[in-house]
């Protein structure tokens, strides 16, 4: 028998404990079939659109991998992260008490954040393990003759493990609340749920609805597959996950009084809610808190490059005022488009939504409805115009900046690929899950 | 003395679990607290290991309180009727104890001690058996193998001759004898006087969580005479009918 450290036992215990662990290979198998769909289906998208079987070839240019094949196909990640995954992390955050070796192993004194960290760090291997499946989807793509532009997919990647980060810490602080699995699930569906209801809230009623629902799950995942990396959505993240994490460390500590416990939650609550709030309220102009990176290739979270310096030379806070509903198409055009684009070149703006409803449409014949106003300066324009180059236009003239000429070699031509996803449903839909029994019994052979 | 424990109290909601519990345990010696199913043992010793926050109460060594942190110090607490780590094998789980549970000190005669107890307890057989597939007895011997290979000075052990048959339960009664000849001090909850009376060197009587005696079975007696004024009987079922 070797010597190792109490934590590298520990390590090894809860490695074999995911290991046995139904739920954990029950999402194993699930990744292949719910990847194959998503790739397969994005692919032939893809290759239709580039051509493939007469149709209209060109039109591919608009399209790039991200957008056309990645964004769907690590899809079913998000879809795990939700459905799957927090049964992986109950399990084996709440085997321990329902065992009873939690009662054996708080008295060995070590620190009760030693003993998620190690929970944490299996889990997340194993969710590497489940994410192989849209990784060997790229070498897939790569055999096609696709084009793949890593930081891109780093970025991508890097948003599903954090999305997982959060799932695990929001299960584990779940677990470590409740005395049964089965609440925990309850809950932490629950939350997840309640998510979506943010997110719905943010749709209609816009404000700090919107500005909350900018921190849930399904938004950050949704930045990253666009290729946007943002320090701000990062860092709430991590605070989530880390707050989540302590909640579980606090309360599997059954020796300690619940009044205790109770109270150093809300200590955890509190700085989780400080953390959360400097990431997203207090970032003054310029802000390193307000640092984003657009890894797309397509540069399609930023404007063109000769813009984007011209941009930079308006040093003055711009106000933009857009009288727009929360539904209403328009707005969501200025918004994707034009804003979010402005928001990481021009650390000072300030955009305020006006509007007497959320869809706006009995606002029509308000005067002044679908009115943008632009404020530089105290110098004011109007425009009603929410695309990117209205919105510059607008901008540039009100600065009296002369707009950059276009460059249409800096436009993206995209990578057009009309090749049909041969092999893939062979790889999904029967080795993948055939790999992932073959393993489940080897291992169950090997713990008989 | 190795440890006193101090006006230890609990409650559940209205019903007190424990009330005003104050003992002390020898060095060395087999302490058996004796009490009915309901008496509140695994309550007192969930309290003592620190696994259930207790209400009020201080245990003490070395004229000092332990708080609840330091106790894996100074004591180890196995409980009845769990599965830990019900998907390994006995062989992983006794591994496990001596490279987690007893804490980062060098290997020293664990080993050698895993194997006496294997020997011991019956385990060979069953060593490459996932602890969830054992029977309540096989597991019983498995869990007073883990307490056995802990280096704290005192093991708690909950109910250790539930489940077992009477050979069984004489042997594991010889093995935890010769680990207290040992110097280990061995506190066993008991709910069979019969069993505590042939074991153990002194009790603590509980009943209805309140401490009604502590001592040898003479002193016991003694105290059950002075109750009722009657002559001392050293039948402990009799003491401790007349005590509770």
């Amino acid at each position: 028998m070797r010597h190792r450290s109490p934590f590298l036992w520990l390590l090894d215990k809860e490695w074999r404990e995911l290991l046995v662990s139904r739920a954990w290979w029950v999402l194993l198998f699930a990744m292949g079939p719910l990847v194959g769909v998503s790739f397969i289906s994005a692919v032939r998208t893809y290759a239709e659109v580039s051509g493939l079987n007469g149709t209209s070839a060109g039109v591919g240019e608009a399209l790039s991998p991200l957008t056309g094949v990645w964004a769907p196909t690590f899809s079913a990640c998000e879809l795990a992260a939700v459905f799957l995954l927090p049964f992986v992390a109950i399990r084996l955050v709440a085997g321990d008490r329902q065992s009873g070796a939690l009662k054996l192993e708080l008295q060995q004194g070590m620190s009760p954040f030693a003993r998620i960290t190690a929970k944490t760090l299996v889990l997340l291997a194993g969710w590497l393990a489940a994410m192989l499946p849209p990784l060997s989807a790229i070498l897939l793509w790569k055999s096609y003759g696709g084009s793949v532009y890593p930081p891109e997919l780093l970025t991508l990647t890097f948003g599903h493990v954090l999305n997982a980060g959060l799932t695990i810490g929001l299960a584990a602080a779940m677990s470590s609340f409740t005395e049964h699995p089965s609440t925990a699930a309850i809950l932490t569906l629950g939350v997840t749920v309640g998510t979506w209801i943010v997110n719905f809230f943010g749709a209609i009623q816009g404000g700090w609805w919107e500005r909350a629902a900018g921190y849930t799950p399904a938004a950050m995942v949704a930045e990253f597959q666009h290729g946007l990396l943002r320090l701000d959505t990062v860092l709430v993240a991590l605070v989530l996950t880390l707050a989540g994490l302590g909640l579980a460390a606090i309360w599997m500590r059954l020796g300690i009084a619940v009044n205790r416990r109770a109270c150093e939650s809300i200590g955890v609550c509190i700085l989780a809610a400080g953390g959360i709030f400097a990431c997203t309220f207090l970032t003054p102009g310029g802000s390193l808190l307000r640092t984003s990176w657009d890894t797309s290739e397509s540069r399609s979270n930023s404007f063109p490059e000769a813009d984007e310096a011209a941009l930079r030379q308006i040093h003055a806070p711009l106000r933009i005022e857009a009288h727009l509903a929360p539904e209403d198409p328009r707005r969501l055009d200025l918004e994707h488009h034009a804003l979010s684009k402005l928001r990481r070149i021009m650390p000072k703006l300030e955009v305020q939504y006006v509007s007497g409803t959320s869809i706006g449409l009995f606002e029509q014949t308000r005067a002044g409805y679908g009115e943008i106003w632009y404020d530089l300066a105290g110098r004011r324009t109007m425009s009603r115009v929410t695309t990117a180059e209205g919105v510059l236009e607008s901008i540039y003239s009100l600065a009296g900046v002369a707009p950059p000429p276009e460059n249409d070699e800096a436009v993206f031509r995209g990578h057009p690929l009309a090749e049909p996803p041969t092999g893939a449903g062979a790889i999904f839909y029967a080795l993948w899950p055939g790999l992932v029994v073959a393993s489940g019994i080897l291992v169950s052979q090997r713990f008989k | 003395m190795l440890f006193e424990v101090n006006g230890f109290s609990k409650r559940f909601g209205s019903i007190a679990a424990l009330t005003d519990v104050s003992f002390h345990v020898r060095a060395g010696e087999v302490l058996g607290l004796i009490g009915p199913n309901g008496a509140g043992k695994s309550t007192l010793f969930e309290c003592l290991a620190g696994v259930l926050p207790s209400d009020g109460g201080a245990l003490r060594a070395n004229g000092r309180p332990v708080e609840t942190r330091e106790r894996s110090s100074l004591l180890f607490y196995v409980p009845d009727a769990i599965a830990p780590w019900p998907a390994q094998s006995v062989r992983w789980a006794l591994d496990f104890t001596i490279g987690f549970l007893r804490g980062p000190a060098p290997l020293g005669k664990e080993v050698p001690l895993r194997e006496e107890l294997i020997d011991q307890l019956d385990l060979r057989q069953l060593l490459g058996q996932p602890i969830g597939t054992l029977s309540k007895g096989q597991r019983k011997r498995v869990l007073l193998a883990i307490g056995l290979l802990t280096p704290q000075p005192a093991l708690l052990i909950d109910e250790p001759f539930e489940g077992l048959d009477l050979r069984q339960a004489r042997d594991i009664a010889s093995t935890l004898r010769a680990h207290a000849a040992r110097g280990r001090t061995l506190f066993l909850s008991i709910h069979q006087i019969s069993d505590a009376a042939r074991f153990c060197d002194r009790f603590v009587l509980l009943s209805s969580g309140r401490v009604c005696g502590e001592g040898t079975v003479s002193e016991l007696a003694a105290l059950a005479a002075a109750h009722h004024g009657s002559p001392p009987h050293q039948d402990l079922e009799e003491v401790f009918l007349a005590l509770t």
